[in-house]
């Protein structure tokens, strides 16, 4: 054994405070989460496809100097070129702008969708799942009945009884769609409700509102979330969808669904009508699908140490 | 007695992406044919994923054996491939687990479970393996086992399940036998039956037994030696009454002196060790121990301790034990195990 | 404490059930009729095996289950039955409880000095958030932890140092009566001990009263004044800490404790284990099978028949 100075075998004064110690930064759920978000290439390629639209929507009307609407025939059906950068319509109409006044159309449709189903189906899904017995059950069994009903023929229906336009489409594709997100959330709570964290609110005196909006639904957020970012690109593909039916918004307003529904008979001659709303629902959807898929991955309890 | 396992200079890491966790840091002990030896240790002391790398059942990547040597029956098991280790596993080596439900197959026949080794190993046939694993049942002390043969796991209670695991564990009659906190999850009594069997199949079947568990109650039970892990090392090792009445590692004392003893009365106040283990993706310099350690001296913060002898079969890996440390007292509920110790000695000599 | 004080009731158990899925075919009686008194600055220790029913036991007596019969009376009043919200909170003042699993009894996503200060928000003890900030530093330092820790998450911290975060979070509405419903048996062993003292430590200071339920009989032994065993929903024997463990009258009793393994080889090599099966009893259908002193204040679950034949062997 190699010479120790005798000093070191001194005793050394312990501070118990410093037992306790933590010594690295504090780090919440959220910016673990977004740590490891950001790892995923894929969802980064996302979120900035996400920005660019959300810009050229904000932006992109302005962009040149025509409006969405000023109709002109003898400009009718031209190509692409350096004037028109999308082309023009059959009526003459600048399709950049058009598209970009579209996205704007589309996008919030899709989101005011998403919201009003985050809503509605976070507090039905959790007071039914906190409460049990037969309100869960009597709760349950309206989802499942709305559920069961035909989704077109509603929405159709209310097309017809309603007048056409952004708020009936909305309201269509609420009128179901919340049933997905107050499932999963009452999927959550049912097994979040047993937690001794949730006891111990309980035996503080927590009221449900307390339990439910402190304790159950930020606990949920991770698969909220993730329903919410997938929600988001459904709801713009059936608007599309509805648009290209036929039942969408109204001339001479213009969704990415009308324009691909004007654009499609066309197709042979003058694919660029049809081409940039529709390359666009593609891309927006993909870009929402991703950020979903990176977002789920992120919040994945396994993955955290 | 014949050497069974030599570990030497053990050192494994894992890749996390909090960093590199050296959970285990440089362990060394041997196995003796038909003995048991206990490893304590708390939670982040390494035991677990020490047996489980003697089996070579630590995922690699993110695990890795960065060091050492793993001699079962003279032969390296490191550098052996998974395949290789197939032949080793179920066979030489056995291996029940903490808790029975999601160590048994729940879709499987437990019958099934215990033949599907005798099977592979043994060359058995269907015939043979299943009237061989009936006759394991009622040797696990498992009644009417032509008919449980044939159930699932999810009849069995918790401590049939027990059995059961160790019934496929002891099936091709292993050299070594590694059990990881097996009782941990059992109520106290079904503990006590499962002790007992496992000591009692040790002595027939003359299997070595690696016990890792977190209870000295159970380690004073079975254990003929004794292996004390801290934070990724062994600190202090010996037969088992040298380290429950002569204990020389502040670590040692702290366990000791932290549990209640049914002659204690309630005024003593219980020893706590404070603070928590320390973090592995950051080793500290030094004893890992010397921050919870009441009897730290300043080179513990400064060098690791080497193993001191404290007889041929008792060392412990603390500069308390170097001929220049001062002489300390340890706590009194360690001294008074120490008065036993010196008259059993006395009583035996 | 002068007799007086020591001999007042503060929680009466009568006769108390707690049967799950009644009247369907998989019913359970967790609790099934058992009755004992808790008094005011002891602690009272509840052991048993799993499915014995001393959680249970602890939950229904906090209210977090409604009772299926029998009482719990607290202080003289009735903790269960109709009451309007200003009474139920009156309670939750009164009786706190600290739960078994440090990583699931705090909520992940709530600041450590949320998670303490969610009493003191629904009782409104705070005058402003400043008073509040220094109620929640002043309960971290009490349970051997440091301001700083305030804002972190319980991620961060170990098992020992969040179950201190529960007990701070417990003393935070400054109850009289704590439920420890097992809250040392998922630490290590080293750490319990850190636990355990701190809980001793605040029942001197703040003159608590503390029902302990635990598994872990050494443990139990050392902190409590009486100890209650419980088997199968029944108490099958109460009596002083240190009369239980040095004279067991009960069959169970007497098995569980000689199934317990101690740290001490010697001690090991020379256990005997008793079996326990409670055919041994031989009770017929009718035979009235209650808990009856057989040495003072130690009680066993027994029938007529039993009772002469312990008072004979024990007294």
């Amino acid at each position: 054994m190699q010479n120790i100075p005798k000093e070191l075998f001194t005793p050394a004064t312990l501070n118990e405070n410093e037992a306790e110690k933590i010594s690295k930064p504090s780090l919440s759920f959220w910016k673990d989460v977004t740590t490891r978000f950001k790892k995923n290439k894929l969802a980064l390629v996302g979120v900035v496809l996400l920005i660019l639209l959300v810009l050229m929507a904000i932006f992109g009307p302005m962009m040149n100097e025509f409006d969405y609407r000023t109709t002109n025939l003898a400009n009718a059906n031209k190509a692409p070129s350096s004037v028109h950068w999308f082309g023009t319509d059959e009526l003459g109409r600048d399709v950049f702008t058009r598209t970009w006044e579209g996205a704007r159309i589309s996008l919030f449709i899709g989101l005011a969708a998403a919201v009003i189903d985050l809503i509605i189906g976070v507090l039905w899904g959790g007071i039914s799942g906190y409460m049990g017995g037969k309100v869960d059950e009597f709760m349950m069994r309206v989802a499942d009945i709305l559920y069961g009903v035909p989704y077109l023929l509603l929405v159709i229906l209310l097309m017809v009884i309603l007048e056409q336009g952004i708020g009936t489409m909305i309201l269509a594709m609420t009128i179901t769609g919340w049933i997905n997100m107050a499932r999963i959330v009452r999927g959550q709570v049912l097994q979040l409700k047993y937690q001794e964290y949730v006891l111990a609110a309980q035996t503080l005196g927590a009221d449900v509102k307390r339990i439910m909006f402190k304790h159950l639904i930020p606990n949920s957020m991770g698969p909220i979330l993730v329903t919410m970012t997938l929600t988001i690109p459904n709801a713009i593909f059936t608007e599309s969808f509805l648009s290209y039916l036929g039942l969408g918004v109204q001339v001479p307003l213009a969704s990415w669904g009308t324009m691909a529904s004007e654009g499609l008979p066309a197709f042979e001659y003058y694919p660029w009508r049809l081409f940039f709303p529709a390359t666009l629902i593609c891309i927006t959807i993909f870009a929402f699908n991703v950020i979903g898929d990176g977002m789920r991955d992120a919040l994945d309890p396994r993955l955290r140490k | 007695m014949e050497k069974l396992l030599e570990v030497k200079d053990l050192e494994v890491s894992f890749q996390t992406y909090a960093g590199e966790v050296k959970a285990v840091r440089g362990v060394n002990f041997d196995l003796y044919k038909g003995e048991t030896l206990a490893i304590v240790g708390e939670s982040g002391s390494g035991k677990s994923v020490t047996s489980q790398t003697i089996m070579k059942l630590i995922p690699m990547p993110p695990g890795k054996i960065t060091n050492g040597q793993i001699l079962f029956d003279g032969e390296d098991l490191v550098p052996k491939t998974d395949k290789e280790m197939e032949k080793i596993r179920g066979k030489d080596i056995g291996m029940i687990f903490q808790d029975p439900m999601t160590s048994l197959n729940p879709t499987m026949k437990v019958g099934m479970q215990i033949m599907e080794g005798l099977i592979k190993h043994q060359n058995m046939s269907k015939g043979n393996a299943k009237d061989r694993a009936i006759e394991l049942l009622r040797l696990v002390g498992i009644p009417s086992p032509e008919k449980r043969v044939n159930q699932y796991p999810h009849e069995f209670s918790g401590g049939m399940r027990q059995r059961a695991m160790i019934a496929i564990a002891l099936a091709s009659s292993p050299k070594l036998l590694i059990a990881d906190e097996p009782t941990t999850a059992l109520d106290v009594t079904i503990q006590a039956q499962i002790l007992e069997l496992m000591k009692e199949l040790q002595k027939k079947l003359e299997t070595a037994i690696i016990f890792i568990t977190h209870d000295l109650g159970v380690v004073a039970n079975v254990a003929d030696r004794v292996a004390v892990m801290y934070a990724g090392k062994i600190i202090e090792t010996g037969t088992v009454d040298e380290i429950f009445y002569n204990p020389k590692h502040p670590y040692t004392w702290g366990l000791l002196s932290s549990m209640p003893s049914l002659d204690s009365d309630e005024k003593t106040e219980l020893m706590a060790i404070p603070g928590s283990p320390p973090d592995l993706t950051n080793p500290p310099q030094g004893d890992a121990f010397a921050p919870r350690n009441h009897y730290a001296m300043k080179i513990d913060f400064e060098m690791e301790p080497p193993m001191f002898k404290v007889s041929d079969t008792h060392y412990a890996a603390t500069w308390l034990l170097h001929p220049d440390a001062p002489k300390v007292d340890p706590p009194e509920a360690v001294k008074r195990r120490m008065k036993n110790f010196s008259s059993e000695k006395l009583r035996k000599g | 404490m002068n007799e007086m004080a020591e001999k007042q009731k503060l929680v009466e158990i009568i006769n108390l059930k707690q049967y799950f899925n009644v009247d369907k075919p998989n019913m359970v009686k967790a609790v099934d009729g058992i009755t004992f008194d808790i008094y005011k600055g002891e602690t009272l220790g509840l052991v048993g095996e799993s499915g014995c029913g001393k959680s249970t036991t602890g939950r229904t007596i906090i209210r977090l289950y409604n009772a299926t019969g029998g009482k719990v009376l607290f202080n003289g009043e009735d903790v269960h039955g109709k009451k309007s919200k200003k009474e139920l909170k009156k309670f939750n003042r009164k009786m706190q409880m600290i739960f078994q699993d440090p990583y699931a009894s705090l909520n992940p996503r709530m600041t450590v000095a949320d998670i303490i200060a969610e009493g003191i928000d629904i009782h409104g003890l705070a005058k402003n958030n400043k008073d509040r900030m220094e109620q929640v530093y002043s309960l971290l330092e009490t349970v051997g932890l440091n301001r700083e820790h305030a804002n972190r998450y319980p991620h961060e911290f170990s098992g020992g140092q969040r179950q201190r975060i529960g007990i701070a979070r417990a003393l935070a509405v400054k109850p009289e009566f704590i439920i420890a419903d097992e809250p040392i048996s998922a630490l290590d062993v080293s750490i319990q001990a850190q636990v355990v003292n701190l809980l001793k430590k605040l029942q001197k200071e703040k003159g608590l009263t503390y029902l302990f339920i635990a598994h872990d009989l050494s443990m139990v032994k050392y902190i409590s004044d009486r100890i209650g065993v419980m088997y199968f929903g029944k108490i099958v024997e109460l009596a002083n800490a240190d009369d239980l463990y040095q004279n067991p009258i009960h069959p169970y009793t007497q098995s569980l404790l000689s199934a317990i393994p101690l740290p001490d080889p010697d001690y090991e090599r020379n256990r005997k284990r008793k079996v326990y099966d409670p055919r041994e009893h031989g009770y017929s259908r009718d035979e009235e099978v209650t808990l009856r002193e057989i040495r003072p204040g130690h009680l066993v679950a027994c029938s007529e028949k039993e009772y002469k034949e312990y008072k004979e062997q024990y007294s």
